[in-house]
C-alpha cells in the first residue's frame, strides 16, 4: 500500500535528515508575532487607510442607524434587486431587514447542500450584492477573517460583484497572529467541527496576470465595502 | 507528457532574441522585485520573520511522517478522502477513476503546480474530460496550448495584444487592448463553466496537520469558486507542504505573500477542512486529499533535502539575472528559475536535459537572498553540477577545457604564457575595454554577452612591479 511505502520511504530518509532538520527548527521561535508591521494608534483607521490602498472602502460609523444608511446608499445606483446574504440574524444588524425590504431586495435562498445542485447555484448567479458579516478583522493588512458554516453560507462573500460586510470595533485585531490566536482562544479544536471553511478576505478579487496590469474582479467581487461599527 | 522541440541552448537562444519576450520579462521581474522589497522593508522585523519560516518548516519536516498521518486522520474523521500517491501515475489514477465513477464531464481547476508536475491535464483529457484552468494566467496559457513560464505569473510571457487575439478566437470577444474588457470576457466565460462542473481541482499551499484542513491561498477568486461550487473538490499536496499548526500560518502567510507579490496578505486565503458539514449551504459535498510523494521522501534523506522547505512564492526567479532574461520556458521543466533547477533533476530526474539547469546560474546569490525561508539554492546548484560530471554528463570540450586549464595551472610557466597570449590577442580583439567577439569556440560565450578585455598586465607582473618599486 502506498500509504506505508511514502511513511517507511520517510522514515529511512528523516533518519540521517532528522537531526539537522530539528537544529533548524530549534533556531528561532514558532509562535507568530501578533502582528508584524509597527502598531497603529487607532485600529479602526489603520483598517480603512489599508483597505483603501487596495482599492476597497471603509465606512466608519457610530451606530446601526448610520450603518443602515450607509448601507442604503451602497444599495442605491446599484441594481441590487437581489443579494445573496449570510442569515440576517448572523450579521445582527438591526434595522437590516426593513431596509432590504423597503428597497425591494430580495434575498436568494442559498438552500442547503444537496439535490438539484447546479441549478440551485445557478440561480444564486443574478445576485448584483452579497452581504455578510465577519469574526475579525485584521487592521495591518485590512483582511476579514469570515468562519464560514451554516447560515453562513462562503458564496455571501464571491459570487455577486458587490460584497457589503458589516464589522464592529470589537472585532478589530492587530496582526494576524492575534486573530489566529484569537480564534484558538475561542474554539480550541473545535475550530471546524462544525463548518468546513475559514476564509481571510484582504480586498477585491484582483489579477495581474495580462501584463502585470491590475485589474478588479475577475473572479470575485470587484467591488467591497466594509461597514466599521463603533456600537 | 510536454515535449520541447529545441534543446536548451536552442531555447534560451530563441528567449534572447524574443523582443516581446524580453519586453514582458523586464516589467515583470522588475515590478515583483520591487513590491517585495518595499513590502518586506516594511516589517517591524523581517529577519526574525524570515527565520521563524526557516525553523517552522524545518520542524514541519523534521516530523513529517507523523505530521502526514495526524493530518490524514484529520481530515478522515471530518468525513474527507485521503490518497496516499507514491507518484504520479497513482495520483493520476486516482482523480481519473474517481471522476469517472462519479459521472463527471467538467472538472474547473485553479492553479497547482503539483498538478502540472505530474501532467494531470493530459491525463484527464484523455479520459474524455473536459478540464478547464481558471486562474487568469493558466487559462490564457491553456487556451494558446503552452505552459505556465512563472510560478506566480503563468502567463507573464505574453502581451496584451497576444491574449486580445486568443479571447477573440475562443470566446467571440471582438478585438480590443483593453485589459478590463479581456478581464470581463474571462469572468463571464468562465463563471458559467464553474456552475456547470462536477468536480473542482485545486493545489495546496500548506496543509495543516492538526486542523486537518488545507490552505488555499490566491487572488482572484477562483480557488474558492473550484473549492465551493462544484460537487467535488480534490486537492493535491506536495507531501512536504505541511505545517503543524494553525498559528504556523501567522509566520507562513505573512512571508509567502510578501515575497511572492509584495502583498501583506493575498487577496483569499481558504483553509478547508473536509467536506461541506450538515446544514451548510456551500461546499463541496465531497472532499478528497490527494498527498503526491513523486520523489520528495527519497529527497529528504539526501543532500538536497533543504529544498523541500520551499513555498513556491516565485521570489527567486524574479531575483535571478538568468530567469530575468530567458523566462520560464527556456528552462523545458515545471519549475522554472533557480528553484527550479534545483527541484527538476530531483523531482523529473526523467527529464533529459534537467542535468544542464543547475549550469543556468552565475552563482550570484540573489535566490538565496530573497528566500523567505533562506534556502542555500547556490551551494546546491554546485553539488548538482558535481553530480552531473560525476555521471558523465558533461561536453567533451568541456572536459578538454578544464583538463587544459588544470595543466596550465599546475606549471606557473605555462600560466604565464598562456596568459601573455591571452593579452596579446585581446588588444588585437578587443575595443573599449570589451571584446564583442571571441574566436571560435569561445564565440559562443560572446553570442549575448561582452567578454571583458584583459589588463595590459597581469596580477604577477603588477605584483612583482609594485615590490620591486618598494624595494
Amino acid at each position: 500500500m502506498s500509504r506505508d511505502r511514502i511513511l517507511s520511504s520517510l522514515r529511512t530518509s528523516l533518519a540521517s535528515s532528522r537531526q539537522w532538520l530539528a537544529a533548524e527548527a530549534a533556531r528561532a521561535p514558532h509562535d507568530p508575532p501578533p502582528h508584524v508591521m509597527p502598531p497603529a494608534a487607532d485600529l479602526a483607521a489603520q483598517f480603512a487607510d489599508e483597505l483603501r490602498k487596495l482599492e476597497g472602502r471603509a465606512y466608519l460609523v457610530a451606530d446601526a442607524e448610520e450603518a443602515i444608511e450607509t448601507i442604503g446608499d451602497l444599495l442605491a445606483g446599484r441594481d441590487a434587486s437581489q443579494a445573496i446574504a449570510w442569515d440576517l440574524e448572523q450579521i445582527g444588524l438591526p434595522g437590516l431587514e426593513a431596509l432590504l425590504e423597503a428597497r425591494g431586495v430580495a434575498l436568494l435562498d442559498p438552500a442547503e447542500n444537496g439535490v438539484d445542485r447546479k441549478h440551485r447555484l445557478q440561480r444564486l448567479e443574478p445576485a448584483r450584492v452579497c452581504l455578510s458579516g465577519v469574526e475579525l478583522a485584521i487592521a495591518e493588512s485590512a483582511s476579514l477573517v469570515l468562519r464560514h458554516g451554516p447560515g453562513r453560507p462562503r458564496l455571501a462573500s464571491l459570487l455577486a460583484p458587490v460584497h457589503i460586510a458589516v464589522v464592529r470595533r470589537g472585532q478589530l485585531v492587530r496582526g494576524l497572529g492575534e486573530a489566529l490566536a484569537t480564534l484558538r482562544a475561542r474554539y480550541g479544536a473545535a475550530l471546524f467541527a462544525e463548518t468546513s471553511n475559514l476564509t481571510l478576505i484582504t480586498g477585491p478579487s484582483r489579477t495581474a496576470d495580462i501584463e502585470m496590469t491590475l485589474s478588479l474582479g475577475i473572479h470575485g467581487p470587484p467591488e467591497i465595502h466594509v461597514i466599521l461599527m463603533d456600537a | 507528457m510536454t515535449t520541447h522541440p529545441l534543446h536548451f541552448h536552442e531555447r534560451v537562444d530563441t528567449a534572447l532574441h524574443d523582443g516581446s519576450l524580453q519586453t514582458a520579462l523586464g516589467r515583470a521581474t522588475t515590478r515583483f522585485i520591487t513590491n517585495r522589497a518595499g513590502a518586506i522593508g516594511a516589517l517591524s522585523d523581517a529577519d526574525t520573520l524570515r527565520d521563524q519560516a526557516r525553523a517552522i518548516r524545518a520542524g514541519a519536516l523534521s516530523r513529517l511522517d507523523e505530521l502526514l498521518e495526524r493530518l490524514a486522520a484529520n481530515v478522515e474523521a471530518r468525513g474527507g478522502h485521503v490518497c496516499w500517491a507514491a507518484d504520479g501515475e497513482e495520483a493520476r489514477q486516482y482523480i481519473t477513476r474517481l471522476a469517472r465513477e462519479r459521472g463527471v464531464q467538467t472538472i474547473v481547476k485553479s492553479k497547482s503546480m503539483a498538478s502540472e508536475e505530474i501532467y494531470l491535464n493530459e491525463a484527464l483529457e484523455q479520459a474524455g474530460l473536459e478540464v478547464v484552468e481558471t486562474d487568469l494566467g493558466e487559462y490564457i496559457i491553456q487556451l494558446s496550448g503552452e505552459t505556465p513560464s512563472h510560478i506566480i505569473a503563468p502567463a507573464i510571457h505574453m502581451t496584451r495584444e497576444q491574449v486580445s487575439g486568443l479571447f477573440s478566437k475562443h470566446l467571440g470577444m471582438p478585438a480590443t487592448d483593453d485589459i478590463p474588457t479581456m478581464t470581463r470576457t474571462a469572468r463571464q466565460a468562465l463563471r458559467q463553466r464553474f456552475l456547470q462542473a462536477e468536480m473542482g481541482i485545486s493545489g495546496v499551499n500548506f496543509g495543516v496537520a492538526d486542523e486537518g484542513a488545507v490552505v488555499i491561498v490566491e487572488n482572484e477568486g477562483n480557488a474558492r469558486l473550484c473549492t465551493s461550487v462544484p460537487r467535488i473538490h480534490v486537492a493535491i499536496m506536495g507531501i512536504e507542504r505541511i505545517v503543524e499548526r494553525l498559528d504556523d500560518l501567522g509566520v507562513m502567510l505573512q512571508v509567502l505573500a510578501r515575497s511572492a507579490t509584495g502583498q501583506k496578505l493575498s487577496v483569499y486565503t481558504s483553509l478547508i477542512s473536509g467536506p461541506a458539514r450538515a446544514g451548510e449551504a456551500d461546499g463541496a459535498e465531497e472532499f478528497h486529499l490527494v498527498l503526491l510523494d513523486n520523489g520528495r521522501s527519497q529527497i529528504l534523506g539526501g543532500p538536497y533535502a533543504e529544498s523541500l522547505l520551499c513555498i513556491r512564492c516565485g521570489a527567486c526567479l524574479n531575483a535571478c539575472p538568468v530567469y530575468q532574461n530567458i523566462g520560464g520556458h527556456a528552462y523545458g521543466s515545471v519549475y522554472p528559475g533557480p528553484i527550479g533547477a534545483v527541484l527538476t533533476p530531483l523531482l523529473q530526474p526523467d527529464l533529459p536535459e534537467g542535468y544542464m539547469l543547475p549550469q543556468a546560474s552565475s552563482l550570484c546569490g540573489a535566490c538565496q537572498e530573497v528566500c523567505p525561508v533562506r534556502i542555500a539554492i547556490p551551494d546546491m546548484l554546485l553539488r548538482l553540477r558535481a553530480d552531473a560530471v560525476r555521471a558523465g554528463k558533461y561536453h567533451p570540450a568541456e572536459k578538454a577545457a578544464i583538463q587544459s586549464y588544470a595543466i596550465a595551472m599546475k606549471n606557473p610557466a605555462l600560466y604565464r604564457a598562456g596568459g601573455t597570449l591571452a593579452r596579446l590577442g585581446s588588444r588585437l580583439l578587443g575595443r573599449k575595454g570589451r571584446i564583442r567577439r571571441l574566436p571560435p569556440p569561445l564565440h559562443l560565450w560572446t553570442k549575448h554577452r561582452d567578454f571583458p578585455q584583459p589588463g595590459p598586465q597581469s596580477f604577477t607582473e603588477w605584483w612583482e612591479a609594485r615590490e620591486r618599486r618598494k624595494a
